[in-house]
């Protein structure tokens, strides 16, 4: 540009030249063309947002149910063998002979299948409902599940700490209970269906009637949840990991049941000490300190964390952050990480230094509560105080956590699908495309690729996909098998390692990425729904991290 | 209990400021129209349930603000629309011309498979108008899009526009089952068996990374 050549280059430029650059969308003077959001606009956006967020959770509970029903399903199927019918196990017979699922390539007695109508085609309740509910769940868009909330078994809700406790011990014993007692009302329910090709409309019906019975059985329930709850929970702890179809529940919903309770008739009557959002409550103690103008928090504990680990238990720490940080100077401090619990006892003093008394009107200190994996952390609550509230009287504070903000990860991250495939008894994985990848070679790109095994392996497969040249958000959409058993799956871990590609030298470590049954968050779900949900593609965005895991 | 639905549909409204995507949605979810011009701040939602084939089907209609300064906002809501409805308005030519930046717009934040479809509002202020029916119909057989030209204020095919996206979505929904489904096989093991044969030469690979 020959902007300079014509004016001194010390002097301000004229208008009409800074309108030009403008308009070619770079240097400072474009950046001033946004006006920032007043607050009044804030306001209404964050209302809308609120009002979205409430809608998204009557259909995350919506979900929750259809995902429960099917899982009912599951559990009360007899199984494929080869002479009897897949769902009630049923014979063959003159008049009811048993017919081939054209999804499943099970069969099916005449009651438990359905005639498609494009094709003529049969396929089993089990297939039907299933494709169902990708549909009704907006699955078949999004390319996976969206979040869901598995509908609450209970409704006991008590004041005090201990009977909180207990029922949280409660939520993973009810858990225990239904994979043990395949007779439960949920499950009793498939056989109900009518088997003609019109059957939607009493297909709804039936779903109506299980939501009323639900609730009726939430009632019959809230008696006897707390005694049954303590010696359940040591069963629990004592299950092995070898989960097949139900064994994956407990830990599933255990995630899920991260969003919100569902409203409870009990609680109108007499609220709970703090609102709580259901991710639970963090205990800190304030103090300021004139003299040396710190700020000592002392983050006491916490309680009904969410779960996100097979067990249903965290490894919960603290980050605090003191905000608007001032400059680049970022203060951030950690709390030690308290493992394997839900309701961690920190106890432990952090110190913020340089904060004046003024700061104390205007700042806040922001907790967030992480999940401490090899394998990245995962955020499972925040919570934002002010800090004059210390100089109140007593500056010991409960604080409820609010869930976390960003659902997508950001930052160097990898788009996968993973399908497990039943007919040729393979998991399918498909490296969609990556992005955000950090630069490795001088010319401030990276070559990437993926290198992919699964662990452990008998067949000790291990595949790459192409090399994108100087590309950091390559899009590779390649797909690779690896022959394992739908049992095996929930023992074995997927490993994908992003590299640099590099000539005469060590190819260049971008990022990894661990998924399996021992991982946790958004990596177990994927997992989960991986393994609940053969023949079905799951497609999730995962974070990259740093650090190489072999 | 709420009421209860079968699908839950995502729609978006883009185009230029003061085009009507407001007054288009106030129409169709609350059967009334505002003379007055009040720019939506950001964005917004309205949600009407509807009947489609026995199904129903609630639609969850996002009213995105077009001006500019909001646009950081408004496009981070595209990922999770099923349908967008591209509005324009006949009596402005240049928000006619700027619906080729909105498609722009779209192909680089909306998921691939969204459904389209374009109106031309204000249909009733004929005296007014500047882009013909002609051009519209011309500019969606350019993009293989639906048009329709609707108008808020004497409620012409306002419903009729909802309905035709939310049917096309549904409809491309169970094509979409179909399309997951092994091809072939009605049963009958000597069939089968042919079938296999027959599904071994396609490659799973590439069908894997389409599915």
């Amino acid at each position: 540009m020959n902007f300079q050549s014509k004016a001194n280059k010390y002097v301000c430029p004229n208008d009409r030249q800074l309108s030009l650059r403008a308009k070619l969308r770079t240097g400072w003077s474009a950046a001033r063309s946004e006006p920032p959001l007043t607050s009044a606009e804030r306001e209404a956006i964050a209302d809308v947002v609120k009002r979205a967020e409430k809608v998204e959770e009557t259909e995350a509970r919506r979900i929750g149910r259809l995902v429960a029903r099917l899982e009912g399903m599951r559990r009360s199927a007899q199984g494929p063998t080869p002479r009897s019918c897949v769902l009630c196990g049923e014979t063959s017979r003159l008049l009811a002979p048993l017919r081939v699922c054209f999804m499943c390539r099970n069969s099916a007695c005449p009651k438990c299948i359905i005639e498609t109508p494009p094709h003529k085609q049969y396929m089993c309740n089990l297939c039907a409902e299933t494709r169902e509910m990708w549909k009704k769940s907006g699955a078949w868009f999004f390319k996976s599940l969206p979040k869901y909330v598995l509908p609450e078994r209970k409704t006991k809700y008590n004041d005090t700490e201990f009977s909180r406790s207990l029922q949280e011990a409660g939520n993973s014993s009810n858990e225990g209970k239904s994979d043990s007692e395949p007779s439960s009302p949920l499950s009793l329910h498939p056989p109900m269906f009518s088997r003609q090709p019109s059957s939607t409309d009493s297909r709804r019906s039936v779903s109506i009637s299980q939501d009323a019975h639900c609730d009726g059985e939430t009632e019959n329930l809230t008696h006897g949840v707390s005694g049954l709850s303590l010696h359940r929970t040591d069963s629990f702890s004592q299950r092995s990991f070898g989960l097949k179809r139900t064994g994956s529940k407990g830990s599933a919903y255990s995630l899920r049941s991260t969003r919100k309770d569902p409203p409870k008739p009990t609680q109108v009557e007499r609220p709970p000490v703090i609102p709580d959002a259901g991710f639970g409550t963090l205990e800190i103690r304030l103090a300021y300190e004139n003299g040396t103008s710190s700020l000592a928090v002392c983050v006491l504990r916490a309680r009904g964390l969410i779960g996100m680990d097979m067990t249903g238990l965290s490894d919960p720490f603290c980050r605090l952050e003191v905000l608007p940080t001032e400059g680049t100077y970022s203060n951030r401090l950690r709390t030690k990480t308290v493992h394997k619990t839900k309701n961690p006892e920190f106890n432990e003093t952090l110190h913020f230094f340089g904060i004046t008394e003024s700061d104390l009107n205007t700042k806040s200190l922001e907790i967030v509560v992480f999940d401490d994996d090899r394998y990245g952390c995962d955020e499972m609550g925040s919570a934002t105080v002010a800090l004059r509230e210390c100089s109140k009287s007593p500056a010991q504070l409960r604080l409820a956590l609010a869930g976390p903000s960003g659902t997508e990860p950001s930052g160097p991250r990898l788009l996968l699908a993973l399908c497990y495939n039943t007919k040729r008894r393979a998991l399918a994985v498909t490296v969609c495309r990556a992005a955000e990848l950090p630069p490795q070679d001088s010319n401030g790109y990276s070559d990437p690729f993926v290198k992919i095994h699964l662990d452990p392996d008998p067949y000790h497969k291990k595949h790459k996909t192409s090399i994108k040249w100087r590309n950091l958000n390559p899009i590779w959409n390649e797909g690779f098998f690896f022959e394992t058993r739908l049992t095996e799956l929930s023992r074995q871990n997927l490993t994908l390692t992003v590299w640099d590609k590099d000539y005469g030298k060590p190819n260049d470590f971008l990022g990894s990425l661990v998924l399996g049954s021992s991982s946790k968050g958004r990596r177990l779900k994927h997992w989960m729904d991986c393994i609940k949900f053969p023949d079905h593609r799951h497609e999730q965005w995962h974070s990259l991290t740093d650090t190489q895991h072999i | 209990m709420a009421k209860t639905y079968d699908y839950l549909f995502k729609l978006l409204l883009i185009g230029d400021s003061g085009v009507g995507k407001t007054s288009i949605l106030f129409r169709f979810s609350e059967d009334a129209f505002n003379i007055s011009f009040i720019s939506t701040i950001g964005i917004d939602f309205k949600i009407r349930t509807i009947d489609l084939d026995g199904k129903k089907v609630k639609l969850q209609i996002w009213d995105t603000a077009g001006q500019e300064r909001f646009r950081t906002i408004t496009t981070a809501y595209y990922r999770g629309s099923m349908g967008i409805m591209l509005v324009y308005d006949v009596t402005n030519e240049k928000s006619f011309e700027n619906i080729k930046n909105w498609i722009r717009n779209i192909e680089e934040n909306a998921s691939a498979d969204v459904e389209k479809m374009i109106l031309g509002n204000k249909c009733d202020l004929d005296s007014k108008r500047q882009v013909s029916k002609e051009r519209g119909e011309q500019l969606a057989v350019e993009y293989q899009i639906k048009f329709i030209e609707t108008s808020a204020k004497d409620s012409v095919n306002v419903e009729n526009a909802f309905y035709t996206l939310a049917r096309d979505i549904k409809a491309k929904m169970e094509k979409k089952q179909e399309a997951s489904n092994p091809p072939g096989a009605r049963g009958g093991t000597h069939q089968l068996k042919a079938t296999d044969q027959q599904r071994k030469p396609t490659s799973w690979l590439s069908r894997c990374s389409i599915l």
